[in-house]
């Protein structure tokens, strides 16, 4: 295949400066107006808490290779055990799940010191488009087979509401 | 046989008993064993592979159990339906943003972005989009137009992926089978090992049994008198030893002028006449009494013994019968037909006690040779 450059337009130029401005805003600006908040159900009662009120509360940082990335990455947030203590009072035997891309589930197991709530990844605030803006991982997989997303498929992604399942 | 020979049959037949006995147990261990080992590849077989089979087949209720291409790829075909909508523009533009950042969401994937290479320009043409929408310099036939390379692109992905997938579907298909197999055979094996050990066991147990049966026999043998079928000494003392405590009364019976008898009829029908006299005996004295051969011509019938007097009766019934019986004895001196003495003593059953008996007995049965045979005396304080 023969490649040669043709010469370029100002007008041509021009665009692509535009398309490199509008990808940083996208990636600069507040993820949109949407996922602001967790919602939380314990029964009859709906809290809603803000993103920011769980990034604040976010005081754990470890660093943890995140198999969908493939690669370490550093991940702030908070116990998700202790969480559920300060949210419900205690631990639920069980959790329902609901997320932005209306993935549903309910799972149980959860008074494990291992999970954490996480909502910054290498220091910026998770987002939908990073798989947020809340996020539950394992703090230590040991055992698991990283190359086997299957083996990692409890960690809820872009959570959208927690509810209590007494 | 001399006592060499004896001894050295023993020494053999000691370890050989051991070597059975530890066989015996080996084989069905070996058994037992092999069915354990059936049933365990069993439970794993249901414990271990099926959740195995679950995994690769089952797909409900896990984030990643419809590829994450196609969630994409119905956020971006959502997306397109939003923008195409009969709806306000600002509406129609977050509608469709939120559908593009959940799409973004799920085709950033590491495992997307090293195997296809369509994945960075895509999400590089999501981004400029979203930015485009933010800032409502696109309009929607356009927005919709860009979303077709990523939608293609994820297209491409899912059908990439369902191939893989039937591949590893094959393979997995292809490697029950031959696991299948290898359990199918192994199991057969194991059962057929099983049923072999089980055999060993059993025909162990037959040689065993009939070891015991034979050894019983043996033991039964050596405690009769091949000439009659009555007991011998051996067993009369046996007798008494089992009767401890017992009050038994001991009767000595000796055929009188045997020695002429055979010399006069041969020892054939010496033979013969001693089995007689055995069955007479038995018949005499009925169920009540067991009898033994002693040798030669003396035998001995031990019985149940509540006072002398019942003694008595029982030596008058003997003396009698054989009188009744009439066996002809042309070399008797006293020109009679066969006759008896005999001598008895009642005792209570234990080893000294039996000595005592049988010496008094015997004495009993002297003193009526010694006045003339043909008669019965009951020593009474044995």
């Amino acid at each position: 295949m023969n490649a040669f450059a043709l010469p370029r337009s100002r007008w041509v130029r021009a665009r692509d400066w535009l398309a490199c401005g509008l990808m940083f805003l996208a990636i600069a600006l507040p993820s949109t107006a949407f996922a602001q908040t967790v919602k939380l159900i314990n029964g009859d009662v709906i809290q809603e808490i803000p993103l920011s009120d769980l990034r604040a509360i976010s005081d754990t940082s470890f660093t943890l290779y995140d198999p969908y990335q493939g690669r370490d990455v550093e991940m702030k947030g908070v116990s998700f055990r202790r969480f559920l203590i300060d949210q419900f009072g205690a631990v639920p035997p069980a959790l329902h799940f609901t997320a932005w891309d209306d993935y549903e589930v309910t799972l149980d197991g959860w008074d494990d010191p291992n999970w954490y709530l996480i909502t910054f990844e290498d220091g910026d605030p998770l987002t939908i488009r990073t798989r947020g803006p809340a996020r539950l991982v394992e703090r230590a997989y040991s055992g698991r087979d990283i190359h086997n997303l299957r083996d990692f498929n409890d960690w809820i992604w872009m959570i959208r509401s927690i509810e209590a399942k007494w | 046989m001399t006592s060499k020979t004896k001894s050295a049959e023993r020494r053999s037949l000691q370890p050989r008993t051991f070597t059975r006995q530890h066989r015996y147990v080996t084989w069905l261990s070996l058994s037992l064993m092999s069915f354990l080992a059936l049933m365990v590849l069993i439970v794993y077989e249901s414990r271990w592979v099926y959740p195995e089979i679950q995994a690769y087949f089952s797909q409900t209720g896990n984030l990643t159990g419809q590829q994450l291409a196609t969630r994409s790829r119905v956020y971006l075909q959502d997306a397109q339906v939003e923008l195409l909508n009969d709806q306000p523009e600002q509406a129609a533009y977050e509608a469709a943003m939120l559908d593009i950042e959940l799409a973004y969401g799920l085709f950033d994937i590491y495992v997307y972005r090293r195997q296809y290479e369509c994945t960075e320009p895509s999400l590089m043409d999501l981004n400029r989009l979203v930015a485009w929408l933010e800032m409502s310099e696109i309009d929607r036939v356009a927005a919709v137009e860009e979303l077709f390379a990523p939608i293609e692109c994820l297209t491409r992905i899912e059908m990439h992926q369902l191939d893989q997938r039937g591949e590893a579907i094959n393979n997995f298909s292809e490697s029950t089978r031959q696991h299948n197999l290898v359990l199918t055979y192994s199991s057969l094996l194991i059962f057929i090992m099983g049923l072999v050990f089980w055999w060993l066991h059993e025909r162990q147990l037959r040689r065993t049994d009939r070891a015991t049966q034979e050894t019983f026999e043996w033991m039964q043998r050596a405690m009769r008198d091949p000439l009659t079928g009555i007991g011998n000494r051996s067993a009369l003392h046996q007798d008494v030893m089992s009767h401890q405590h017992q009050k038994l009364g001991l009767v000595m019976i000796d055929i009188d002028f045997f020695k002429q008898y055979n010399d006069a009829y041969g020892h054939p029908q010496g033979d013969t006449l001693l089995r007689q006299l055995a069955t007479l005996i038995s018949q005499t004295l009925q169920q009540e009494a067991q009898l033994y051969r002693l040798g030669g011509d003396e035998f001995a019938a031990l019985l149940h013994c509540p006072d002398v007097e019942t003694l008595k009766r029982y030596c008058r019934q003997l003396i009698e019968g054989v009188r009744e019986a009439d066996f002809a004895h042309s070399a008797h001196p006293d020109k009679k037909s066969v006759t008896l003495s005999v001598g008895a003593s009642c005792f209570t059953a234990d080893e000294r006690s039996f000595a005592h008996a049988y010496e008094a007995a015997d004495k009993a049965l002297y003193r009526v040779k010694a006045v003339g045979r043909d008669g019965w005396q009951v020593t009474e304080d044995a």
